[in-house]
């Protein structure tokens, strides 16, 4: 919702009515005050208004929050490199031979002697939650992200950890005090996001115990079966698909997972324009080896598909909604004409044209709309921040389990102010045709 | 029945009213029949069975599965080893193919994932292929056995042909995207009975391991890398829980399956972990949005309950005075609310499902991968309960205030 048409749709249509009001003199005093006499009447419309439009307001924020995720997941200069075909990691198998070669390529920044060029393993793992709490899943996919070299990944990424965190070591294992078992723990780095989602499956007795209780943090341990993860940072990645994965080192995880190959290469070039030639190079004119190549923010609105068929099933639920809507403010409408038929005669003979009453009551409808859209725009503005979990693919197969924060922004309140204006002006347009149609004299007879 | 033709006849004296009102009830009655058939049928696709379970198994780790096609065969006996064992009673191997119409591009209309299996077990393993009615599964039937007898057939659900706009009859080719240098020719043989699987493709697994077994040859004889990891899941019929356990128990302990180490689990588990991605946005449906639309309804008919007390309020004086008792004219009120509400609500839940399963072939929503929801029967009876809740919570307050009536405070107005 970066655009804020709507916004500007509804303070034109707004605008006109205004003018149109002034232009035709009609007596808002009237208008306001019949509002305030029929107050039950006016706030049950009202409440129908906001319920739809802060019902929407929370759809597009989820849905806004995925494609915030998506968008701002990518680093303009860098490039992404999967083998021939694949739009997805889960499904790309990059030889060994072949990554020495890639980045040596010209266009591949460097820091110093050293390429940046992000070596990485991506595997889904089916976690099991032992002794999960009440309403918690016994199982889950954990997106585990093998790096050879942290620092240079986190360079590639623009990934930071909080204070108190480190990288894991070149080990990437650890003994840890107190764990009994034979293996040493595995070294990880944890989103935020995973870090809260991993932290609710802590019991109350943990909870009491630890260290935050927000989420997990240094130190604390994830079961993965016969193994345990320890971690050791916790990165600051909010608002990027990295919030959502454990990042470990990869010739750990690779082979415990059976990933022996690498599935994606992350190459950063000089600026937003040199990435672009570099993924053309590799997409055209690089014969070593098939490769598909993609700038970040090209491969991460890729996996937009999913936003747009939430957004789909969104607008149309907020479209049955609002004609649900339409037709209580009808009903609302017809009963105040069919109350003021007098009032309607009076103003007719006072000389107010049939375009004025027309006006006027399409102006107390617009009231009702605007009242009631405001309240549930501030209701749904209440979700602004909330997160939720989602996925996110580029269509059938793969994608990414995400931890989102919803975002309401302006163009969702201009989206949700815009339908009830609409509302407003649908639902008093036939009503107000009626009351055009009083005959002055009838109407007092 | 002089109470009834009261009601219908209040009901006709205000046309518009009440026409609005069962529209705004007409309109919003589908949206929560809806959500409630999407819910119901996830909630059902996890609700743990007594008896004729289906049993997945799979790699113990990571996802996607991936096995070696080694495993299949023991595997699909529910491991069993002596002659005491318990076996399942029939079993499905899975694996998957990803192809893309153009080598270079892949979108979602040209690119297509394929269930490679034993063709006959379309038939008989497939959730809802399985229960078809007698005369599609005769047609459904005749489009298994052409796939059974072409190796390189391949069944596609009409969206999917749709999609990559082609037709039955044609022979397409498939670049592999997850088996990077494997390319099929197919032959489309048929399609999916519509439905479920409208997305869907499924192809002979004899033609993906025969094209695996052929990959040495062209690349100077090395193994295809995913030659040994080419069995994704493998399904299990089983015929009640403790069979499930016994067949559990029996794969666990098999020496066979250590590299890489299996799981094993009931459907409605497995369906129950990848439907954990979508947790807030069915909490969101079930908790947020149907109720919503619950209370929108409600305040549309309380709205129109209010105009009409409110503009009959000479009338209900009248009617005291005739000598009709307060409760009397409350159930008047309630009575207009609930047949308006029970009507409405009874004519757009039947209207819906008959739409949705019959005319639009269900409604296309991708949870998981469930792509196609229908309306199940008993959605027949909710709109008929949706008007009658809605109706009566939206009305009972303006039907109270009837009682309270009183003939002087009328008539003093009057006149």
């Amino acid at each position: 919702m970066h655009s804020n048409r709507f916004l500007l749709m509804t303070l034109a249509v707004l605008a006109v009515a205004v003018l149109a009001a002034w232009l035709s003199r009609i007596p808002i005093k009237y208008v306001m005050r019949n509002l305030l006499v029929r107050w039950r009447t006016t706030l049950l419309t009202s409440l129908a208004f906001t319920l739809v439009v802060a019902l929407l307001t929370v759809m597009l924020a989820f849905v806004n929050g995925m494609y915030a995720l998506t968008e701002s997941s990518g680093q303009p200069d860098n490039v992404i490199v999967l083998s021939e075909g694949s739009t997805d990691e889960s499904f790309s198998n990059l030889g060994f031979s072949d990554v020495g070669d890639i980045e040596r390529q010209t266009g591949v920044a460097r820091n110093g002697e050293t390429p940046l060029c992000s070596k990485e393993t991506y595997v889904v793992i089916n976690q099991p939650i032992a002794d999960p709490p009440p309403g918690r899943p016994r199982r889950r996919f954990l997106q585990l992200r093998g790096v050879d070299d942290p620092a240079v990944s986190a360079k590639v990424h623009a990934v930071t950890l909080y204070d108190g965190g480190a990288w894991f070591s070149d080990a990437g294992v650890q003994r840890v005090d107190g764990d009994n078992t034979s293996a040493s723990a595995i070294e990880v780095v944890v989103g935020e996001g995973i870090a809260r989602e991993l932290g609710r499956d802590r019991s109350e007795q943990q909870l009491a115990s630890a260290k935050n209780v927000e989420r997990l943090d240094v130190g604390d341990l994830v079961a993965m079966d016969t193994r345990r993860l320890v971690i050791v940072g916790v990165a600051q990645s909010a608002g990027s698909t990295f919030d959502s994965e454990v990042w470990a080192k990869r010739s750990v995880i690779g082979p415990l997972f059976g990933k022996e190959t690498y599935t994606s290469l992350v190459l950063k070039a000089d600026d937003a324009e040199a990435a672009g030639r570099l993924a053309e190079f590799f997409n055209t004119q690089y014969t070593k080896a098939s490769l598909q190549a993609y700038t970040e923010p090209e491969y991460f609105r890729s996996l937009g598909e999913t936003n747009r068929q939430f957004l789909v099933g969104i607008i149309f639920v907020a479209i049955v909604m609002a004609i649900g809507g339409i037709f209580g403010v009808m009903n609302t409408m017809f009963a105040a004409i069919s109350q003021r038929v007098r009032d309607i005669g009076v103003l007719r003979l006072l000389g107010f044209s049939q375009w004025r009453i027309l006006i006027a009551f399409l102006a107390e409808s617009l009231m009702i709309a605007v009242l009631g859209g405001a309240i549930g725009c501030a209701l749904g503005y209440l979700a602004n921040g909330w997160t939720a979990t989602s996925i996110v693919s580029s269509g059938p197969g793969g994608g990414k389990f995400v931890v989102l924060r919803l975002v309401v922004d302006l163009g969702i309140v201009g989206a949700g102010m815009f339908l009830s204006v609409m509302m407003g002006l649908l639902g008093g347009f036939l009503p107000s045709c009626y009351a055009v149609l009083v005959r002055p004299l009838d109407a007092l007879r | 029945m002089h109470t009834i033709r009261l009601i219908v006849k209040n009901l006709r004296r205000n046309p518009i009213r009440s026409g609005l009102t069962a529209l705004g009830i007409m309109i919003l009655v589908p949206v929560v029949t809806l959500i409630w058939s999407i819910l119901s049928f996830l909630d059902a696709a996890t609700e743990e069975k007594a008896s004729n379970l289906k049993a997945i198994v799979s790699e113990r780790w990571t996802l996607p599965s991936q096995m070696p096609y080694s495993y299949a065969t023991s595997l699909s006996e529910g491991a069993s080893r002596e002659p005491d064992d318990l076996r399942p009673e029939d079993s499905m191997t899975w694996s998957f193919f990803g192809g893309s119409l153009d080598p270079k591009t892949r979108t979602f209309d040209n690119s297509l994932f394929a269930f490679a299996l034993q063709p006959q077990k379309l038939l008989t393993m497939m959730d809802e292929l399985d229960s078809l009615p007698a005369d599609q599964k005769e047609r459904f039937g005749k489009v298994v056995d052409k796939l059974a007898s072409n190796r390189q057939g391949l069944i596609l659900g009409e969206d999917r042909l749709a999609a990559i706009d082609r037709r039955v009859g044609d022979r397409i080719t498939l670049y592999g995207l997850n088996y990077k240098d494997i390319n099929l020719e197919f032959e489309i043989v048929g399609t999916f009975p519509v439905g479920r699987y409208d997305n869907s493709a499924a192809m002979n697994v004899e033609y993906l391991l025969a094209a695996l077994d052929a990959y040495p040859t062209s690349h100077s004889g090395k193994k295809h890398p995913l030659a040994d990891k080419c069995l994704n899941l493998v399904w299990l019929r089983v015929p009640d829980r403790s069979a499930y356990e016994t067949i559990g128990r029996q794969i666990a302990e098999s020496p066979l399956y250590t590299s890489p180490s299996v799981k094993v689990e009931t459907a409605s588990s497995g369906v129950s972990t990848f439907l954990q991605a979508y947790r807030d946005l069915i909490w969101g449906m079930r908790w947020l949005l149907a109720p919503a639309i619950l209370v929108t309804l409600a305040m549309v008919i309380s709205n129109a309950i209010r105009i009409s007390v409110r503009e009959r309020r000479t009338e209900m004086a009248v009617m005291k005075v005739l000598g009709y008792r307060p409760n009397q004219i409350l159930l008047l009120v309630l009575g207009e609310a609930l047949l308006l509400g029970a009507v409405s609500g009874a004519i757009s839940s039947i209207a819906t499902y008959v739409l949705v399963n019959n005319a639009m072939g269900g409604v296309k929503f991708p949870i998981a991968f469930f792509g196609v929801f229908f309306i199940p029967n008993d959605a027949l009876w909710w709109g008929l309960a949706i008007g009658l809740a809605t109706s009566f919570l939206g009305s009972i307050v303006p039907a109270w205030s009837t009682r309270s009536v009183r003939v002087v405070d009328v008539f003093s107005k009057v006149g």
